[in-house]
């Protein structure tokens, strides 16, 4: 098998986890916090098909299709509740969303 | 021949359904309903009866199951009818006094709010009473032995705006379901011992069981029927009983269902022989109960309690001679005593429905101008009840005295003489009652009465015919069995239970001649009371401990009802109030606080949960990695 070996593939899966959870964790705007789950979603989906890679099996790609289709469907509700937030002037801020607090 | 014993066990059954599901039929047509299929059950017994007589003596024992009711394995119940002398003896008795009780019925409840209620109990009543003594085994015996019980509860407690009638049904369900229970063991132990419930398979593995089961058997099924026939020591519901109406005690409390204690030691004679021991104490028992029984009618001032001490006595007799093992005279005395108990209580149903509901004899007398016929009823019951020849109960219950002293021994003897104490016992109370009710001057409140018109006369004819018809049975149904010269009645009985013990007819004449003559003595000692307007019992201390019936109700009361009480206040207060009440308090109010402080956790803020799951994970990676 030629080119880069799995290490360098996890470690960039790896670095893209962390970029997207501090991402939801520090920034306050809910675009951005959704932005930051794709990259945390995708860095899982590299992992995921690096393994199929190495191991000849392509269960992981189709695994990861299917991350695909789940992400794809949370963005359409994180969108819409975003689009929701706005039309009500609501401040696009996760910080003050918070009326469930026990 | 079966299909008779059929029609006779249903016919009852049909009619209290018939009465409970027509709704909107007539009083009087939920009357006629009844005492119809009463009577044509008496048809069925008839043809059983006739059926049974016409064969052969060793073919008169006939088993019809209609179908296999439980099954466990090996071990098979069906819903089966035993059909022999004893059972079909039981059939006539019951249906045919039974049919003549609810014909007096529709006169004396004529007018009654709940008519259509009464006929169908008593319908269920005569159905439950006949499935007790058709049952061809003893699990559907206990299955009749329950729904009599609950017939009982049911028309004792018929008028329930009476708080009386509440207690009293409640009194005697509770002492019957003791003897339910009792019951039940024994059946158990005859399931687990014998593998069989059937009358002829228990009675065949009987032989093989130890003698301890075999007495644990019996002492439960004497414990049953001492319950159901009001023997001491749980005896104290039958007087409450007369809390029902009227023909309620001639049927149930007199005539059939407190017999069926008698019917049950006759029925299970082999294991009761299989156990002597348990038997003498069926007639030691009997013959306490027929001595105080008899005490403590002497000093009752109601009419219906006066005669359902007599009843008690009367049952111990037949407790006595089934106990002793004369089997044939115990159902014999059962059957004569259906007769002129079931027409005391209906002549004395009459005197209360002519009175107004007036059951005090203190304001009773002089009334045998007002109700001459009545009179003549009521005489021939309390003479047959006397035991004077040639009326009922003199063959009967002689020959029950007798048997005693056929059996020779110390207890034959003991039972003798307390047989005979009980005559003079009987011709006392019985007619001290006589006398109070029927001789000397009116008293005010029947002069008031008939001053202002308001008497009911002497009844309808639907109460007059069967009072006539008890009368004549009374007079003459003691001839079946006369000693020595024509005795078929116990000839037909012999073929269930061989008696154990058999007079000879010298000591049927000398138990007669004493008999007769103490209960001659009882009336003279009455009469000559009813002179002088004294009371039979002059000792005021003796007077009061009679008055009391003995102490019974209290001795229970503190024996059990008080410690019951107050364990059950002890634990109220000790347990349910600060342990249970509290702690669930204390549950709540703890639930509450914490709840609050875990609220605190859950902040709204998203981030913060992003933050704790990222950081929960990382603790769950390095708990993972460390383990492994």
């Amino acid at each position: 098998m030629s080119g880069p070996g799995v290490g360098w593939y996890l470690i960039v899966s790896a670095a893209l986890f962390g970029i997207g959870s501090l991402g939801v964790m520090l920034r306050r705007s809910p675009l951005i916090v959704l932005l930051s789950l794709e990259i945390m979603l995708n860095g899982a989906n590299l992992a995921l098909i690096a393994f199929a890679r190495q191991l000849g099996n392509l269960d992981g790609q189709i695994f990861a299709l299917a991350v695909m289709a789940v992400a794809a469907a949370e963005v359409a509700i994180g969108l819409g509740l975003i689009v929701a937030m706005a039309r009500r002037d609501m401040a696009l801020d996760v910080d003050q969303a918070s009326v469930l607090r026990g | 021949m079966v299909a008779g014993a059929w029609i006779c066990l249903l016919a009852p059954l049909g009619g209290a359904l018939a009465i409970t599901l027509f709704g909107p039929i007539s009083r009087r047509v939920a009357g006629y309903i009844s005492t119809l299929t009463t009577f044509l059950a008496f048809a069925g017994a008839l043809i059983a009866f006739f059926g049974l007589w016409s064969r052969d003596a060793e073919e008169r024992e006939h088993l019809s199951t209609a179908y296999t009711w439980l099954a466990a394995g090996d071990f098979q119940i069906g819903f089966e009818i035993l059909v022999d002398p004893l059972s079909a003896m039981m059939m006539l008795v019951v249906s045919g006094v039974g049919g003549l009780i609810v014909w007096y019925s529709m006169g004396y409840m004529a007018g009654d709010e709940e008519e259509r209620r009464y006929f169908a109990y008593m319908s269920l009543f005569v159905f439950s009473m006949l499935l007790l003594v058709q049952a061809g085994n003893f699990l559907l015996l206990l299955v009749g032995w329950g729904l009599v019980g609950l017939a009982s509860y049911l028309l004792i407690g018929f008028w329930h705006k009476r708080p009386e009638a509440v207690a009293a049904a409640k009194k005697a369900f509770v002492m019957n379901a003791i003897g339910d229970a009792t019951f039940a063991l024994a059946a158990v132990l005859l399931i687990w011992n014998t593998g069989a419930l059937e009358f002829s398979g228990v009675f065949e593995g009987v032989g093989g069981l130890s003698s301890t089961t075999v007495n644990l058997v019996a002492l439960g099924l004497l414990g049953g029927a001492v319950a159901k026939s009001a023997q001491i020591p749980l005896h104290t519901w039958l007087p409450d009983a007369m809390e029902g109406p009227t023909p309620v005690s001639a049927l149930i409390h007199a005539a059939t269902m407190v017999t069926a204690g008698v019917y049950l030691l006759v029925r299970a004679h082999p294991i009761f022989e299989a156990a002597p021991d348990i038997q003498s104490l069926a007639a030691i028992l009997g013959a306490v109960t027929l001595l105080a029984a008899g005490l403590i009618a002497l000093v009752q001032w109601d009419i219906k309690r006066v005669i359902a001490y007599s009843t008690m006595s009367q049952i111990g007799y037949m407790f006595l001679g089934a106990g002793i093992g004369a089997y044939g005279f115990a159902i014999f005395h059962l059957m004569t005593h259906a007769f002129f108990k079931a027409l005391l209580f209906l002549a004395a149903g009459v005197v209360i429905h002519h009175l107004s509901d007036e059951q005090d004899i203190r304001r009773m007398g002089g009334l045998k101008s007002a109700l001459p016929r009545t009179h003549v009823a009521f005489l021939i019951g309390t003479v047959a009840l006397v035991g004077l020849p040639p009326l009922a109960g003199f063959w009967s219950k002689d020959a029950i005295v007798a048997s005693a002293l056929a059996r020779g021994d110390a207890l034959g003897w003991t039972l003798f003489v307390a047989g005979l104490v009980g005559v003079l016992l009987t011709g006392a109370y019985s007619f001290r009652l006589y006398f109070a009710v029927f001789q000397g001057k009116p008293q005010e409140a029947e002069t008031e009465r008939s001053h202002a018109h308001e008497t009911h006369g002497e009844g309808p004819p639907s109460m007059l015919a069967p009072v006539g018809i008890l009368a004549v049975l009374s007079a003459i149904g003691g001839l079946l069995s006369i000693p020595g010269v024509w005795h078929p009645f116990t000839d037909w009985i012999e073929e269930t239970g061989e008696p154990l013990v058999e007079a000879t007819t010298g000591q049927d004449y000398l138990t007669s001649a004493i008999s007769v003559a103490l209960g001659i003595l009882g009336i003279v000692l009455a009469r000559g009371a009813f002179l002088r307007d004294r009371q039979l019992v002059t000792a005021p201390s003796a007077w009061r401990i009679f008055e009391h019936k003995l102490y019974f109700d209290e001795l229970y009361d503190a024996l059990f009802y008080r410690p019951g009480a107050a364990l059950s206040n002890a634990l109220r207060r000790r347990v349910e109030e600060p342990v249970i009440e509290r702690s669930l308090d204390e549950i709540g109010s703890g639930t509450i606080l914490a709840s609050g402080g875990l609220a605190r956790v859950q902040s709204g803020l998203l981030r913060t949960y992003a933050l704790a799951i990222a950081f929960s994970v990382c603790v769950l990676i390095v708990v993972f990695v460390a383990v492994r």
